[in-house]
């Protein structure tokens, strides 16, 4: 069969086999949990709590402090070459690390640089989750993959507490988005669970309290 | 070790092939363990939601309303999915959807891929197809790399190789890998993976994917993995194939905040899978430049036009349905010879080979209902199973085979003494004979002969008493007379 008589005759047995159907997408029941319960501090909590238990690094700190935990948690990691997107504020940025600004690095120099420092578009206190829509801030999607090491400032104000709150927040979609719930792991052997299969093995998070 | 048989078309009935599973007791033991801890995380973390149940109405109702208006759908997937750089092909069967891949990577010059785990390519049969053509296909799921390297069959939709213990696959790895020094660590076994694997994403230019979710609004896909082999084959290569079945749309981006909370809870316990892949045709300076999607119909517009079996393409392959299965969990998923196994592989395979084949799945199930009841998306299974039954007996009822069918022959022997008393008597009376040549000293059937030696083989049964119902009633309807 030819391709585009494939797709005729399969829309035309799709049509036929829901003739007769009405279902309306407005009708849909929607009496799940929409909202959260918790204040700034709650979400904050819970969001830390969440990504310990993934294994995740978590501290908070103020903007005027921000520079210098930056760099420190990056020493602490034994780092030195980073990766860092191109719309990251260059106040960020402080002395002591050898930064990599992504201006279309290869594969191999992404690779061989030890960690990634980025932005979030959201976090999901819920479920410990980071959202990534890929912007200037978080960049493009590869450079949160290939380095070991993902240190991630997370603005206090981008934390929503349940998923659909994420998502009324987003009512435009984005083109690409990676939602990160804990460093990569398998349950593939005897379902113990294994850190760091392919993407980082680290997660850092740097909670920035933009919000007092 | 000789790979199971997983195409329908040519894998024994399932209980046959169950029954050298059933004397593997690793096998079992490994089946065991895997269904064990993963329904124990399922239990916590659906507990602590308090809208668990508005959530499955909700995710069922959304998945019923995207069937209902598939046509609509898929027709604005692939316009909104175009508008974004991404071309968009239909496949009416397996043959057609392996032609249109085969074709693309003929265009690409490849002579390799790499590919996330994807159910819908199994089932399609995409890598003999690819092998024939001269195609390498490296899997690069953790579990699925296991398999392909010990040339085995992926037993589970989530986990696919939750029948393989460390030391198996610390001998598959060893052999394969050349690491004779290689310890059965499961932290040393991913490490050796992570190596493997890492030249393959860095070198080789096309991928080929599944898909979770179609989304309409947008023209996405998503993608739902633990690993980061997901996140690594969407992004590295140049050249991205996905193949999804039709009935993988759903409306809205914003749907994803019921289906995600119900697919990873379903799914393998957690809050949320590691990370999930969202991507609109082609990105500018971001992942593969070329994009194809491959719509797969291969009997599943025929599944739709059924009323009651519709449901069975809400299915979300959380595999939730496999855990909890008292079949899935003594059998594993080989015996269903199907890349689909447990209770929604006994539904879904038949209709998928139009119930030509895999006939004996649908009975692959005491109906006990307890993959209804985890469900996320509320399929009905033994509302589906009873009524393949039907369909099956109607289709041998059609067939001029049946006076050599020893059950049918058997089934209007017993309508024809159960329709009459006094046959009944007979019939018992001939029985209490019968059954007493394979009656043992006390008093229970151990072996029955025959047809009914598959029936004893896993069962006993308590032999006939001397005295029936009847006759027991009228003894003591007369010495109650007496004691007036």
């Amino acid at each position: 069969m030819i391709p585009s008589s494939s797709r005729r005759a399969i829309l035309d047995r799709i049509h036929g086999a829901t003739r007769n159907d009405e279902s309306r997408y407005e009708a849909v029941p929607r009496n799940y949990i929409h909202h959260g319960s918790f204040d700034a501090d709650g979400r904050i909590h819970l969001m830390t709590e969440r990504l310990r238990e993934y294994g995740a690094e978590v501290m908070e700190t103020s903007p005027v402090e921000l520079p210098a935990v930056i760099v420190h948690q990056i020493q602490l990691s034994g780092r030195h070459h980073i990766v860092v997107p191109p719309g990251l504020p260059a106040e960020w940025l402080g002395s002591g690390v050898n930064w990599k600004l992504d201006m279309g690095l290869s594969h191999d120099e992404i690779e061989h640089c030890g960690g990634v420092t980025t932005a979030a578009s959201g976090a999901i206190a819920d479920s410990g989750t980071i959202v990534l829509h890929h912007g200037p801030h978080e960049g493009r999607r590869l450079i949160t993959l290939l380095p070991d090491f993902h240190l991630c400032i997370l603005r206090a104000s981008q934390i929503v507490e349940t998923l659909p709150e994420y998502f009324a927040r987003f009512p435009e979609p984005p083109r690409l988005a990676t939602y990160i719930s804990g460093p990569s792991a398998t349950a593939d052997i005897e379902m113990t669970r294994i850190k760091g299969v392919h993407g980082p093995r680290f997660l850092s998070v740097i909670i920035l309290r933009d919000d007092c | 070790m000789s790979a199971p048989v997983m195409d329908p078309r040519i894998a024994p009935p399932f209980p046959e092939a169950a029954l050298p599973i059933l004397q593997n007791t690793q096998l079992r033991k490994n089946v065991a363990h895997a269904t064990d801890v993963i329904q124990a995380k399922r239990g916590r973390l659906v507990a602590e939601k308090a809208d668990w149940q508005e959530l499955r109405e909700s995710a069922a109702a959304i998945r019923a309303h995207a069937l209902a208006n598939l046509g609509a759908y898929l027709e604005e997937f692939e316009t909104k999915c175009t508008a974004a750089g991404g071309v968009v092909h239909w496949a009416a069967d397996a043959a057609g959807a392996q032609n249109i891949i085969l074709g693309i990577l003929r265009e690409e010059k490849a002579n390799e891929v790499i590919k996330i785990k994807t159910m819908t390519s199994a089932e399609i049969q995409l890598n003999p197809a690819l092998e024939a053509a001269g195609i390498r296909a490296t899997e690069t799921d953790l579990a699925e790399l296991i398999l392909q390297l010990g040339n085995d069959e992926p037993s589970h939709i989530v986990v696919p190789a939750l029948h393989v213990n460390r030391k198996q696959v610390r001998e598959i790895f060893a052999e394969r890998m050349g690491l004779p020094q290689l310890s059965d660590d499961p932290e040393a076994l991913t490490a050796a993976a992570r190596s493997y694997l890492r030249r393959k994403f860095l070198s080789v230019p096309t991928a080929i994917c599944g898909a979770n979710f179609l989304i309409t609004e947008t023209g996405a896909v998503a993608i739902v993995e633990s690993e980061g082999n997901g996140r690594m084959c969407l992004t590295l290569p140049r050249t991205l194939i996905a193949l999804a079945g039709i009935e993988k749309v759903i409306p809205r981006f914003s749907d994803l905040e019921v289906l995600l909370q119900v697919l990873a809870r379903s799914a393998t316990g957690e809050r949320m899978n590691p990370y999930t892949s969202l991507w609109s045709g082609v990105t500018p300076g971001d992942g593969p430049q070329r994009f194809h999607v491959v719509l797969l119909d291969n009997g599943r517009s025929q599944i739709l036009a059924h009323k009651v079996e519709r449901q069975t393409l809400q299915c979300i392959r959380c595999a939730a349905c496999l855990n909890t299965c008292p079949v899935y969990r003594q059998t594993g998923g080989h015996a269903y010879g199907s890349p689909y196994a447990g209770p929604i592989g006994a539904i879904l395979t038949p209709q998928l080979e139009h119930m030509k084949h895999a006939q004996s799945l649908p009975y692959a199930s005491s109906l006990c209902a307890a993959c209804y009841e985890v469900c996320p998306v509320k399929i009905n299974i033994p509302e589906v199973l009873i009524d393949l039954r039907a369909k099956l007996v109607d289709q041998e009822r059609a067939e001029n085979k049946r006076w050599f069918d020893p059950m049918y022959i058997g089934m209007r022997a017993a309508n024809f003494a159960f329709a009459s008393a006094s046959r009944f008597r007979v019939a018992q009376k001939l029985g209490q004979i019968g059954a007493g040549f394979f009656t043992d000293k006390d008093g229970w059937i151990r072996r029955l002969p025959s047809l009914g030696a598959r029936w004893s083989l896993s069962r006993d049964l308590r032999g006939l008493p001397k005295q029936t119902f009847r006759e027991w009633w009228a003894v003591r309807e007369r010495g109650n007379k007496g004691a007036k």
